[in-house]
C-alpha cells in the first residue's frame, strides 16, 4: 500500500479546512494571514497530487501542477510580505492587529 | 392666359408687404432720423434717438389704462380715458411708410384681381375666360413631401369661385387699409397693425387659392393666427365689466380657442378623406367615379363615412364662421379695432367657412342630403338665433356682430338648399354682397366711434349715448342707411337679390321650415338694423319723421370723419347697391346655372304671395322699428319693457345671448375642469406614485441593506466561501437530481 491520489486530496482538503477556519475565526491578523497561507499550500498539494497521479493526459509529463505550485509559492511570498507590511502599518497607527476592530470601511 | 398665370403675384404681394413692413419700419426710421448737431447736450441726443428708434413699439403700455380727471368748459368734472394720451407717439416716418406700402401693394393686388374678374367674366376683350375647371398655378406649386403611397403637395389653382372670393378679399382689404390710415392714426403700434393686416390678407388669399385640403388648412390656421393678433391688437386695454366687454387679450384668446375646437373636426374630416382616397386635391376628390382618387370611387360602399367626414369638415366652417355652437367668439372679437372687425369679422375671415364649403361643394353633393341638411340647418338655426339676440343689443358693434353671425347662417342655408343646379352660387352670392354692405356697416360704425371718441374723449360703443348723429356726420349716416337697407333685403339693393334667392330656393326645394326661419330672420334683421340706425343716427324729433337727426344723448360735439374714413364708405355704399346686379353670378360660379332674373324677382315680390312675403316681412320689421324708435324715447321703451314681467324676463334672456356663454362657462368650469381634476389626480397618485414609489423602494432597500456592509474582512470572506458552498451545492443538485 503506497501513496495514492486520495492521500494527497484528503491531506489537501484537511489543510484547506484548517486554513479556512484560521482565516475566518482568528482575531489576530497575523493568524488570519497564516490561515490564508495554509489554504494556499493546501491547494498546492492538491495540484501537485493531481499532476503526479495523472495517467490519462500525456502532457502531465510537463509538470503543469508543479509549476503552478511554484508560482503560487512565489506569489504567496510576495503577498505575505505585503500583508505583513500592512499589518505593521495598521499596528503603528491603531495599536491593534485585531481584524474585528479594523472595520473602518463599513456603511 | 398670361393674365391668369401670374395671378400668384396677388397671393404673394401681401406676404411681401408683411415682410417689408416687419423689416423695413426700423430701417426707414433710422434713415429719416434727424441729424443731431454736435452742440446739443447729451440728454437731448438721447431723447431724439429714443423717439426715433423706439417710437413704434413705444408707449403701448401707456395706452388706455388709467383715467385722467379734468374739468370741462363749463366747470364740470370729466373723466378721460387716456388713450388720447400725449405720450402716445406721433407717427414715425417708418410707421407712416409702412402704412403707405401696405395700401399700395394691396391696391395693386386689388386692381389685378379686378382685371382677372373682368377677364374671366368675359368682359375684357382679347382675353378668353378661364376654362371651366380653372388653371393650376404651377409657378408656386411644389411637392412638399413625397412618400411611397402619398404625396403632400403645396398646390394652388385659380377658378371662377376663387376669383370671386379673391376680389372680395383684396377689395375689402384695400378699403380697410386705406381707412386705417385715418382710423389708427392715434394708436400705438401703427406699423405693426399694417403688418398684421398684410399677413391676414396673405393668409386669406392662401385659402382662396388653395387647390387642396393641405393648403387650405395652412391658410386656415394662418387666418386664425392673424385674427388672434388683430383682435388682441390693443393689448393693454382693460376689460369693461360694466359694459359686459372683455379685454382684447381675452377676446383674442377666446376667438383662437373657439376656432381650434372647430379645427379639430376639420382636421379629422380631412384625415378621413385622405386615408380613404390618398389625395388632398379638390379636383381629384370631386372627380367622377372613374377617377381612382375621387370620393365617388372610394366611398361608393361607405356613404355614411363620407357623410361623417363632410360633417366634420363642416365643423371647421362652424368654428371659422361662428355658427352654433361655436358662435360665442365673434361678439367678444369686436374688441379689436373696428377696421379689423370690418375686414375679419364681417367680410373675409368669417366668410372663409362659407368659401370652404363652396369649394368642397361637390364632395358634400356626393355625401348626399344628410350633409347638406346639417349645413342648412346649422345655418338656419344660427341665423334666427343670432338675429333674435341682435334685437336687443345696446352695443353698436355687437349688433353688427350678431347680424354677421345671422347673415353667415343665411349663406350656409344658401349652400345647403342650393341643389345641383345652382351649386355654391347662391351662398357665394350672398357672401359677395354681404362682404360689401357688412364692411360698410362696420366701417361706418368705426366712423361713428371715431367721431364720438373725439367728441367725448373716451371710447363709446353704447347706442344709448348716441342718437341724432345724422346731422353731425351726414356721409356716414347716408352710407350706413344704404347698408341697412341692403342687409335688410330692401328691394333694389344688393342684399335683396342675394337674400331673396336663398329664401326662394328654400321654398322651391320644399324646405318649408327653413323657409319660415329665413323669412322670420329677414324680418328680425330689418328690425334690428333700422333700430340700430335710428338709435345712432336718428331719433324722436329728427327730420324725415325721425330718420335724420334727433336728440344727441352723448356729450361734446361730434364731427364728420376725415376723407380717409369717408371715402371707403362711399365706395362701399356704391358696391352695396350694384353688387346685386351681377346677374351672371350663378353661372359664373357654376356653369349651367340660371342667371339672376331681376325683373322676375321684382315681379314675384309684387305678384306672388311667396315672393311678397319676404318683402312684406322686411317692411314690417322696418315699420315696427321705425314706429318704436322714432315715436318714443329710448328710456321710455326701456321703462315699458322693464315694467312687464314677461317682457323683462324675455329681454334679459335675449340680452344675455340665451345664456350660452354662461352655459359654456359652467360646462368648462365643471365638466372640462372636473375631468382635468380627475386626470390630475390620476397623474398625481398613479403616475407620480409609480415613479416616486420606485424611487422610494430603492432608497429604502439601500438604507436597510447597507448594514451587511460591516467593514470586517472576515465577514466578507464568509460571504465568499459561503457563496462558493451554495454554488457547489447548486451545481451538485443540478447535475445529479435534475434530469
Amino acid at each position: 500500500m503506497g501513496l495514492t491520489l486520495n492521500h494527497f486530496l484528503v491531506l489537501g482538503a484537511l489543510l484547506f479546512c484548517i486554513g479556512l477556519y484560521g482565516a475566518l475565526a482568528k482575531r489576530n491578523a497575523i493568524a488570519v494571514l497564516m490561515g490564508i497561507e495554509i489554504m494556499l499550500n493546501a491547494v498546492n498539494i492538491t495540484m501537485v497530487g493531481f499532476s503526479f497521479f495523472n495517467q490519462v493526459r500525456p502532457y502531465s509529463t510537463f509538470l503543469t501542477g508543479q509549476i503552478f505550485a511554484i508560482f503560487i509559492i512565489t506569489v504567496a511570498a510576495a503577498e505575505a510580505a505585503v500583508a505583513l507590511a500592512m499589518i505593521i502599518a495598521i499596528y503603528r497607527r491603531r495599536s491593534t492587529v485585531d481584524v474585528g476592530e479594523i472595520d473602518m470601511m463599513k456603511w | 392666359m398670361a393674365l391668369y398665370e401670374y395671378s400668384w403675384l396677388i397671393l404673394l404681394a401681401p406676404l411681401f408687404a408683411f415682410a417689408v413692413i416687419v423689416f423695413g419700419t426700423r430701417f426707414w426710421d433710422l434713415l429719416s432720423r434727424p441729424r443731431v448737431a454736435a452742440a446739443t447736450t447729451h440728454a437731448e441726443v438721447h431723447a431724439v434717438a429714443e423717439h426715433g428708434a423706439g417710437g413704434e413699439t413705444h408707449a403701448e403700455h401707456e395706452s388706455d389704462v388709467e383715467l385722467i380727471e379734468t374739468t370741462g368748459p363749463h366747470g364740470e368734472k370729466i373723466i378721460l380715458e387716456n388713450d388720447e394720451d400725449p405720450k402716445v407717439p406721433q407717427l414715425t416716418p417708418g410707421a407712416r411708410w409702412s402704412g403707405y406700402l401696405g395700401v399700395i401693394i394691396i391696391a395693386l393686388a386689388c386692381l389685378y384681381s379686378w382685371l382677372i374678374l373682368l377677364a374671366s367674366a368675359g368682359a375684357l376683350p382679347g382675353v378668353p375666360p378661364l376654362p371651366p375647371g380653372g388653371i393650376n398655378l404651377s409657378a408656386i406649386s411644389y411637392t412638399w413631401l413625397q412618400q411611397s403611397t402619398a404625396s403632400y403637395v403645396i398646390d394652388f389653382r385659380l377658378n371662377n369661385l376663387a376669383i370671386a372670393m379673391m376680389v372680395v378679399v383684396t377689395t375689402i382689404s384695400l378699403l380697410v387699409q386705406f381707412y386705417s390710415q385715418g382710423y389708427m392714426e392715434n394708436s400705438a403700434g401703427y406699423a405693426r397693425f399694417f403688418a398684421y393686416l398684410s399677413l391676414f390678407a396673405f393668409s386669406m388669399l392662401m385659402i382662396v387659392f388653395a387647390a387642396n385640403f393641405l393648403v387650405i388648412f395652412i391658410g386656415w390656421e394662418l387666418v386664425g393666427l392673424s385674427s388672434y393678433l388683430l383682435i388682441g391688437f390693443w393689448i393693454n386695454k382693460k376689460a369693461k365689466p360694466a359694459e359686459d366687454r372683455l379685454s382684447p387679450a381675452s377676446a383674442s384668446i377666446e376667438a383662437f380657442i373657439a376656432n381650434r375646437v372647430g379645427d379639430v373636426g376639420f382636421l379629422i374630416g380631412i384625415m378621413i378623406l385622405f386615408v380613404n382616397t390618398g389625395t388632398f386635391n379638390f379636383a381629384d376628390l370631386a372627380g367622377p367615379a372613374s377617377n381612382p382618387f375621387s370620393v365617388a370611387h372610394n366611398f361608393a360602399n361607405n356613404q355614411a363615412l363620407l357623410t361623417i367626414a363632410m360633417i366634420l369638415v363642416f365643423c371647421g366652417a362652424i368654428g371659422k364662421s361662428a355658427q352654433i355652437p361655436l358662435q360665442v367668439w365673434l361678439p367678444p372679437a369686436m374688441e379689436g379695432p373696428t377696421p379689423v372687425s370690418a375686414l375679419i369679422h364681417a367680410a373675409t375671415m368669417v366668410a372663409a367657412g362659407v368659401y370652404m364649403v363652396a369649394v368642397t361643394f361637390p364632395l358634400f353633393a356626393t355625401a348626399g342630403p344628410a350633409a347638406f341638411g346639417v349645413v342648412a340647418w346649422i345655418g338656419g338655426i344660427t341665423a334666427l338665433f343670432a338675429a333674435t339676440i341682435g334685437l336687443v343689443q345696446r352695443d353698436f358693434k355687437r349688433v353688427l356682430a350678431f347680424s354677421t353671425i345671422s347673415q353667415l347662417g343665411y349663406m350656409f342655408v344658401g349652400l345647403g338648399v342650393a341643389g345641383p343646379l345652382y351649386g355654391p352660387g347662391p351662398g357665394m352670392f350672398h357672401l359677395f354682397t354681404h362682404a360689401f354692405f357688412k364692411a360698410l356697416l362696420f366701417l361706418g360704425a368705426g366712423s361713428v366711434l371715431y367721431a364720438l371718441h373725439h367728441a367725448m374723449h373716451r371710447e363709446v360703443q353704447d347706442m344709448r349715448l348716441m342718437g341724432g348723429l345724422a346731422k353731425y356726420m351726414p356721409i356716414t349716416a347716408i352710407t350706413w342707411l344704404i347698408a341697412t337697407l341692403s342687409i335688410s333685403g330692401f328691394p333694389f339693393f344688393a342684399g335683396f337679390y342675394s337674400k331673396d334667392t336663398i329664401i326662394s330656393l328654400a321654398f322651391n326645394q320644399g324646405d318649408y321650415a327653413l323657409w319660415a326661419i329665413t323669412l322670420l330672420t329677414a324680418g328680425f334683421t330689418a328690425f334690428y338694423m333700422l333700430r340700430a340706425y335710428i338709435l345712432a343716427f336718428g331719433g324722436k324729433g329728427g327730420g324725415f319723421g325721425g330718420l335724420w337727426g334727433g336728440t344727441y344723448r352723448g356729450t361734446g360735439e361730434p364731427h364728420e370723419s376725415p376723407i380717409t374714413i369717408t371715402l371707403p364708405l362711399i365706395l362701399l355704399a356704391i358696391a352695396s347697391i350694384v353688387a346685386g346686379y351681377w346677374t351672371g353670378f350663378f353661372s359664373y360660379i357654376q356653369p349651367g346655372a340660371p342667371n339672376l332674373d331681376i325683373p322676375m324677382i321684382l315681379n314675384d315680390a309684387v305678384a306672388t304671395p311667396v315672393g311678397a312675403l319676404s318683402v312684406i316681412l322686411a317692411l314690417a320689421g322696418f315699420v315696427w322699428a321705425y314706429i318704436l324708435y322714432t315715436r318714443f324715447e329710448l328710456a321710455s321703451i326701456d321703462a315699458f319693457v322693464q315694467s312687464h314681467a314677461v317682457l323683462r324676463a324675455l329681454h334679459r334672456i335675449v340680452l344675455n345671448k340665451f345664456y350660452v356663454d354662461e352655459f359654456y362657462d359652467l360646462l368648462i368650469r365643471y365638466v372640462v375642469l372636473g375631468i382635468s381634476h380627475i386626470e390630475q389626480a390620476f397623474d398625481t397618485y398613479v403616475v407620480d406614485g409609480l415613479v416616486n414609489g420606485t424611487a422610494r423602494l430603492v432608497v429604502t432597500l439601500g438604507r436597510d441593506l447597507r448594514y451587511i456592509e460591516t467593514g470586517r474582512v472576515q465577514t466578507y470572506m464568509v460571504g465568499i466561501f459561503g457563496g462558493i458552498v451554495v454554488l457547489i451545492i447548486f451545481v451538485f443538485v443540478l447535475v445529479n437530481f435534475v434530469k
